[in-house]
């Protein structure tokens, strides 16, 4: 288990970059990123530094995420420029956790090299599936042979490797197969998302329009149920509703998020959360240049709901003290004792856990919680 | 101003007619208002009646016009024109000599157009028949005067034809209150007579009757006795209507105004009471005064239990204006505490529950709407129920008696079989039917008013694309074969559900009613049965299947806000549900009961 002792430092930073660039959109996919031509490129990447340049800070870098869109799409010097210029402005932990997402088609041995060199330390490979007709069905631009070699080549020079799975997708009812494969090729960690179909994608004109037809809510629960039951045998703890990892390599940037550290976001539709405000980033690449950003304070009673909605749904649980500090009392609620009583939740060293068997329903427990 | 110089006037119309943009109009050609105070319907005043188009609560207004060289004082008495306000609008009329019959040019005469002249007759007015809206493309002015004259037997062949919205010929209305309605008659020097027709309840003033004064004078200082209640009060403020209050030093025989009091309660003040001076007092009142009694009751309960307290302030302030509106607590194991409510029809019932919601703020769950039974039990004892969860059990009951109401409806002939099919499957007894002329048929029918409030006006809507209009009246208690329907939630009953229905209907409403909860109910951790059944017999039953998963958003990356506003979002709809044993259920579930049958149409 990592040590929360030290994602609650007050003075540590998380920090995201954003990195909007495709080279195809999959049919699934609602996060913002564009297929850009070199000028555009080379604009954001400017701004993007420029973004870094001027943020202020003295606190300590504890975790770095690059996510996107597809960060191995990043040549090699534009991997260097940011880090030199995160190395100029931030003081980054000696053990800071620094991560890469990659697509297999995009990352080669060239890039590891300088991932390396930069020192970056995790890589986030997204595989989704093992199944050539599924990759190509989801607009996936790489084949089941590419993401194996490009595993084994990651496990060259990496030893912290998380692979993606999708869950639900059509035909898939079960993807154990494919996590079995994927721990004999030394990937540690498992991030399985239950596919989610959002307006104006590909994928929602498909199933609208009944092209595609992804698992119904009894198929999707069943693959979900297979995966669990799979690693728990294999010794990869479900620390988080859709996150399975070794123990001591659990994602630090995300436990973050949910521990309530403080993170800031660089580049579009990016996201921080510094001094109990949050604070989202343009989802335009034309506010992001204007520096168009939206700003919320977050009350005691909002904080109240996302404590409970973070802590729940994954192994850090929720600070009791820390509730009755802001102005809830929870050992009070009736739902509280009642899930209690009947050991969905328990407590232990001054917070409550939900049980990770129950963490399929967890929007159920948040909800019955709230004050 | 000599009483050959007044009229008292009202105008009755069917809804949407064009009753209240006459009365601006007529305000407005006479100068009471100027222009730039004008806000369109200016007496309807209430939000709620300007958006739905209808008055609730009466406004009289003193308007002055010059004829021929003369000045003249007009008094417009506005009347409620719907079918749950036939009492206030019979007092209304009590308190005129004259009529306006409003009728819109393109839709003729209607179901209300007849109800209210025939009102108006009973208190021998002289009517003017009016046809509005000439300017419509639809109208057809010389029909509608022929129906006037077929269907209602007044002489419509003079009679004013307007556009109140143009302001079309408006000098003509004048010209006929002026000539054809009698100035009122009346002793100045008698004993004091007033009639009240409503009352206003006025912070600073108590509780003010709106009244109309037949004989005698009344000024501040007289000791007035209220005839029904037999209470005395001193008056402390008369006045008119411009349309807003304005104090005047007496009123006389003939004059329409209001008196006050310092009246705490309104409910000392009723309408259709007689106003007679305390130390001189005539000997008989006003004739034709009622007790309103409300018809139409539903449970109105707080979404949050701790607003309780705040519903009964609503309440109480609601029933300040509305002596109509009664309640009492009640207390529901689905629901908590609440109020049984009583109202004068679905209308008015409709009206206080959104008043309710937005001029106090209140999220409420109302249930579905019951009628009052008479219930006799085996041991002579006889029980007024208007909540079916009060019904005794059934080997304690002789008999049952429902309300009855005597219904007619005005409809194209093409519709007139869907419409008998309807009344039939309503349990309507059949009584008449007139092909009034070759657009229009008049139907009688004998139907309990329990079926009425079910759905009735909108399977009549619908069935007829808004062509029918209907209205009704009382008509005595019938013996009826009833029973109670209850709802098992998981094994539990739902209080709040039940509902008292016909025997041969008990089945297939049973049925309908847990068809459509498992559409309305969520589905929660564990599988739901529902069940109807009459005492301890099943008689339909579904199944909610269990939720299999309940984790919506994925929480990745930083956008923390999104997911809480997701939440906030579940956690308002959470807010209105209500738990029976374990399984939430929404509030929309509690009205359901009168969505039956919906499915079929």
């Amino acid at each position: 288990m990592v040590a929360v002792s030290e994602l609650a430092d007050k003075n540590a930073l998380s920090i995201y970059i954003h990195i909007p660039f495709c080279e195809r959109k999959c049919s699934y996919c609602a996060f913002v990123s564009f297929c850009l031509d070199n000028s555009e490129r080379e604009k954001y990447i400017n701004s993007l530094l420029d973004e870094i340049e001027n943020f202020l800070t003295t606190k300590k870098v504890k975790t770095i995420y690059l996510g996107g869109g597809t960060p191995s799409l990043l040549t090699k010097d534009e991997i260097f420029a940011i880090f030199s210029k995160l190395r100029e402005k931030f003081d980054i932990d000696e053990t800071a956790e620094i991560t890469i997402e990659v697509n297999p088609n995009s990352v080669d041995e060239e890039k590891l090299r300088a991932y390396k060199a930069v020192g970056i330390n995790r890589i986030s490979v997204g595989v989704q599936s093992l199944s050539n007709k599924t990759l190509k069905s989801i607009g996936r631009l790489h084949t089941k042979k590419e993401a194996i070699e490009k595993l084994k080549l990651i496990g060259k020079y990496f030893d912290n490797i998380s692979a993606d799975l999708i869950l639900g997708l059509s035909g898939e009812k079960s993807v154990t197969s494919y996590a079995k494969k994927l721990i004999k090729l030394k990937v540690k960690h498992i991030s399985s998302y239950m596919l989610e179909v959002h307006e104006n994608t590909k994928l929602y004109f498909e199933v609208r329009d009944k092209k595609y037809r992804p698992l119904d809510e009894k198929g999707v629960t069943k693959s979900y149920d297979k995966l669990v039951k799979f690693l728990k045998k294999r010794r990869i703890v479900q620390y988080e509703v859709s996150n399975f990892a070794l123990a001591g390599y659990e994602s630090k940037h995300n436990l973050n998020y949910w521990n309530y550290g403080e993170y800031v976001g660089f580049g579009v539709s990016s996201h921080s959360f510094l001094r109990g405000r949050r604070i989202a980033n343009a989802d335009t690449l034309q506010g992001y240049y204007k520096r168009e950003r939206k700003e919320e304070k977050i009350t005691k009673d909002m904080e109240i709901e996302e404590r409970i909605m973070l802590g729940l749904r994954c192994c850090l649980g929720v600070d009791i003290s820390i509730l009755k500090k802001i102005g809830y009392d929870i050992q009070k609620n009736e739902n509280y004792r009642k899930f209690l009583k009947e050991g969905e939740i328990v407590e232990d060293g001054g917070k409550f856990y939900l049980l990770p068997k129950y963490y399929k329903f967890a929007d159920y427990y948040i909800l019955n919680l709230l004050p | 101003m000599k009483l050959e110089n007044k009229r008292n006037f009202c105008i009755i119309a069917h809804i949407d007619h064009g009753k209240s943009t006459l009365a601006d109009r007529l305000i407005e050609m006479s100068g009471t208002v100027s222009k730039r105070d004008m806000q369109s319907q200016i007496l309807d005043s209430m939000d709620l009646e300007r958006e739905k188009g209808i008055t609730i609560k009466l406004a009289p207004t003193r308007l002055i016009y010059e004829y021929n060289g003369k000045e003249y004082e007009l008094n417009l008495i506005d009347t409620p024109g719907h079918v749950d306000f036939t009492y206030e609008v019979s007092r209304s009329l009590a308190a005129c000599e004259g009529a306006l019959l409003l009728v819109d040019a393109s839709q003729g005469v209607e179901a209300q157009t007849l109800a209210n002249t025939y009102l108006a007759l009973d208190n021998n007015l002289e009517i003017i028949p009016i046809i509005n809206k000439i300017d419509l493309p639809s109208a057809r002015v010389d029909e509608v005067k022929k129906e006037i004259e077929e269907v209602i037997g007044l002489d419509a062949e003079n009679c004013p034809c307007i556009s109140a919205k143009e302001g079309l010929n408006i000098e003509d209305v004048f010209k006929a209150i002026i000539e054809q309605i009698p100035a009122p008659s009346g002793d100045e020097n008698g004993k004091l007579k007033c009639l009240i027709f409503d009352s206003h309840y006025d912070n600073f003033k108590g509780a003010i009757c709106l009244i109309r004064v037949f004989d005698g004078k009344v000024k501040k200082g007289d000791k007035i006795l209220m005839m029904q209640t037999e209470k005395v009060f001193e008056v402390t403020e008369v006045g008119i209507f411009v349309p807003t209050t304005k104090e005047c030093d007496i009123l006389k025989a003939g004059d329409v105004g209001y008196v006050a009091g310092s009246i705490k309660t309104i409910s000392d003040v009723k309408v259709g009471d007689t106003i007679t001076n305390a130390e001189n007092p005539i000997s008989e009142p006003f004739p034709g005064y009622k007790e309103v009694q409300p018809v139409v009751f539903c449970g109105v309960f707080p979404v949050d239990g701790a607003k309780y307290g705040e519903l009964k302030d609503a309440l109480d302030k609601l029933k300040l204006n509305d002596a109509s509106l009664q309640f009492s607590p009640e207390n529901s194991t689905a629901l908590g505490y609440g109020f049984r409510c009583g109202f004068l029809g679905l209308l008015h019932l409709e009206i206080i529950t959104e008043r309710l919601e937005r001029e106090f703020n209140l999220d409420i769950i109302t249930t579905a709407p019951s009628v009052s039974y008479n219930v006799y039990k085996t041991n002579g004892d006889c029980l007024e129920i208007s909540n079916p969860s009060n019904l005794p059990p059934a080997v304690e009951i002789a008999k049952i008696e429902e309300p009855v109401v005597k219904v007619n409806i005005f409809t194209p002939p093409e519709y007139v079989g869907s419409i008998m099919e309807l009344c039939q499957d309503k349990r309507g007894e059949y009584k008449n039917m007139v092909y009034l002329d070759k657009r229009r048929v008049e139907l009688n029918y004998r139907l309990p008013l329990g079926e009425i409030i079910y759905d009735f006006f909108d399977s009549l809507k619908s069935r007829t694309h808004g062509y029918a209009s209907f209205d009704y009246e009382f008509d005595g208690f019938e013996n009826a074969d009833l029973v109670r329907v209850d709802i098992l939630l998981n094994g539990e009953k739902c209080d709040a559900l039940s509902m008292i229905v016909h025997k041969d209907k008990a089945y297939s409403r049973g049925r309908e009613l847990a068809e459509r909860l498992k559409k309305i109910i969520p589905r929660q951790l564990f599988e739901v049965p529902i069940q109807a059944c009459i005492g301890n017999k099943i008689i339909a039953r579904e199944t909610i299947s269990a939720m299999r998963k309940d984790v919506l958003a994925k929480c990745y990356g930083g956008d923390i806000t999104r997911k809480r506003k997701l939440l906030e979002k579940q956690k308002e709809g959470k807010k209105r549900m209500r738990k029976i044993g374990s399984v939430e259920i929404p509030s929309e579930a509690f009205m359901s009961i009168l969505k039956l049958g919906d499915d079929e149409r």
